[in-house]
Order: structure tokens, then C-alpha cells, then sequence
């Protein structure tokens, strides 16, 4: 019980500080590995929401609620995912002319995102190097996945399904 | 809109739907969830590139934060929960059926191997996506300001600050640093 309250504020607590689905990565990452999930966990949870269809976010939610707390667990990560959002965009329609002149917001936001981008660097880094192998396998394999990523040319899922499918053929 | 409302709910049910099923990430559904909505009369352009413009600015996952606007437009309160419906339903479902495979192999040897294998890329995956937010920080160049606050929460990331209080402060820095310009 205290486990999924424990989850439901911090799914809130992340989903208030992130403006976008990718952003909330970093954030959860600090919050939940060690704590709440392995690092393997994590990964995995990562790559399934890319991989799957539908928004990112909330596969990764859901899957890391899972992960904590069976089914309840990944329903109170989703509640907690959608209740700020929801919350405020009712509450946004009602007030969005007043918003919209409020600058102080944007600036928020334009101070908000290099910090997301720093933190999601730092943790991209991590969970390179505690992926379970740190070798030439490793390096070959992030440098072209990231690579194809930039290139736009081959969908990140298809890149993903790769990189796994490699690791279990030699990395296992 | 002078059709009857229920018809309404479930074109707009059925649209969030296949929007979600059909497009892999948050992100990549704006384009598809365009053609859906303005070319089909739900919203004009400019209520759309509002929209946009206001689930980036809100917290909480922009995907979700669009649908609802896209909701509202069309149709109004219940539209919004429509919006919402179509939008949680199908990652929610396919993510618990994953999840409930996934957990009955946690123990076998070759998942040790795939998020071996998975980890090198899912890094570049957010690091790729850490660079493309970085540069699209407000429609705006990146300038000094940006990088200072970079480099300030690097420091404080790095000196291991709790993560939500560096946000934070990185948001109380951009109001100074930037001020209530008007945009």
C-alpha cells in the first residue's frame, strides 16, 4: 500500500516538472532506479515504450507501475501520469486567453528544457555504462543505432528491436 | 456541429484510436492527428497551431495534452474524455500484455542478453532525443543564456543535486534570464 503511494506521487511529481513524454526519462530514471526498479527494468522499460505504438510516456508509466506493483501498480502510474495534464487543460480552456499573455510561463519553460536535455544526457550515459557489457560490442552498438536515429532513415523502434536481438544472439 | 453529438464521440473516439495504434510516440502523432483534425473540419489551423503551442508549454505528456485540446474543440467537455479514452486505451492495453509476458521470462537467460543489447541503444535513444530538445528550445537559437543554464544544472546534475529541485531552479533562471518578454 505504501509502495503505490509511494508511486502515485511520484508519477505526479514528474509529470508536473516534464512538459513532454521523452523529458520525464531523466526525472523517473532518478527517482525509481535502485530505489524501485533495476537498471535492467529500466532499460527494458525504455525500449518497450519505444518500441510499442502509442504514447511513450504512459507505456513507460505503466510498465514501470507494473514493474513496482502487479496491475494496480501500473493503473496508479497511469492515474498519476494523466491526472496534472488533465487537470490543467480543463482547467486551461476555461482561463486560456488570461494564460496566453503570461510570459513568466514561457520563460519557465525556455529556462526549464537545456536542464531536461542535460539531465537526460547523464542519463543516457548511466544506463550505457551499467548496460551489462561496456565493450567494443557495446560502443559499435549505441554509435549506430545512433547513427541510424540521426539519419531519420530507419524507425528508432526497428533500431531498438536490432540492438536486442544482437545482444541476445551475442551478448548473452 | 450539427450532427448528433453521439455521432460526434465516436468519430472523434475512433480517430484518437487509430491515431494511437498508428503512430509510435507521442511526438510523431501531431503530424498524424493534423491530417485527422483539420483536414476533416473538427479544428481550423490556427486552433491546432495553438493547441500545439500550449501542450508544450503545459507539464504532463504533450501527446495527451493535444488530444484533449483537439477534444474540446470538436466537441466540447465530453469530447475532452473522449480524447483522453482513445489516447490511454491502446498503450494501455498492449502495454500490460507485453508487461505480463515480459515478467514470465525475467528469469531466463536471454533477457539478460537482450537489454544487454538494448541498453547501448535505448542510451542513444535519449541522448538523440535530449540533443533534439535541446535545439528546439522555444522556436528560439540557442543562445548564451541557454548554454549557461546548461552548463549550471550539468554542474548541479553532476554534484548529484536532487534532479526535481535543479528543474526547478533552471525554471526560476529562465524567468530571470528571460524575463516577461511578450511573444
Amino acid at each position: 500500500m505504501d509502495n503505490l503511494l509511494n508511486l502515485f506521487l511520484i508519477f505526479l511529481k514528474v509529470n508536473l516538472l516534464s512538459t513532454s513524454g521523452p523529458a520525464s526519462v531523466g526525472l523517473l530514471y532518478h527517482e525509481m532506479v535502485g530505489k524501485y526498479v533495476t537498471e535492467g527494468q529500466f532499460v527494458q522499460a525504455v525500449g518497450f515504450s519505444s518500441v510499442l505504438p502509442g504514447s511513450d510516456a504512459l507505456q513507460l508509466a505503466m510498465y514501470l507501475g507494473y514493474a513496482v506493483g502487479g496491475v494496480p501498480g501500473g493503473l496508479i502510474a497511469l492515474l498519476a501520469s494523466i491526472l496534472p495534464p488533465t487537470v490543467i487543460i480543463l482547467g486551461v480552456t476555461v482561463i486560456l486567453h488570461r494564460l496566453r499573455r503570461e510570459a513568466w510561463l514561457s520563460s519557465f519553460i525556455e529556462g526549464l528544457t537545456p536542464a531536461i536535455s542535460v539531465l537526460m544526457l547523464f542519463t543516457a550515459w548511466k544506463i550505457f555504462e551499467k548496460g551489462g557489457s561496456d565493450g567494443w560490442e557495446a560502443w559499435a552498438i549505441g554509435l549506430v543505432s545512433m547513427a541510424g536515429m540521426l539519419s531519420k532513415r530507419v524507425p528508432e523502434r526497428i533500431l531498438i528491436v536490432i540492438a536486442g536481438v544482437i545482444g541476445i544472439l551475442f551478448l548473452s | 456541429m450539427n450532427k448528433p453529438k453521439l455521432a460526434v464521440w465516436s468519430r472523434l473516439l475512433w480517430m484518437f484510436l487509430k491515431v494511437n495504434i498508428l503512430s509510435p510516440s507521442g511526438p510523431a502523432s501531431i503530424g498524424l492527428l493534423y491530417k485527422e483534425a483539420v483536414s476533416k473540419g473538427l479544428m481550423t489551423e490556427t486552433q491546432f497551431v495553438e493547441a500545439v503551442g500550449f501542450s508544450n508549454v503545459l507539464p504532463g505528456s504533450e501527446a495527451l495534452k493535444l488530444a484533449m485540446f483537439v477534444g474540446f474543440a470538436a466537441g466540447g467537455l465530453p469530447g475532452v474524455l473522449t480524447a483522453l479514452l482513445g489516447a490511454i486505451l491502446p498503450p494501455t492495453v498492449m502495454m500490460l500484455i507485453v508487461a505480463t509476458i515480459l515478467q514470465r521470462f525475467q528469469h531466463s537467460d536471454w533477457i539478460g542478453g537482450f537489454v544487454a543489447g538494448m541498453s547501448p541503444a535505448v542510451a542513444a535513444l535519449i541522448a538523440v532525443v535530449a540533443w533534439e530538445l535541446f535545439r528546439a528550445t522555444s522556436s528560439k537559437k540557442i543562445d548564451r543564456r541557454t548554454i549557461l543554464i546548461a552548463a549550471l544544472s550539468a554542474a548541479a546534475f553532476w554534484f548529484e543535486l536532487p534532479s526535481p529541485l535543479v528543474l526547478l531552479g533552471a525554471g526560476l533562471l529562465g524567468v530571470l534570464l528571460y524575463g516577461r518578454r511578450s511573444y
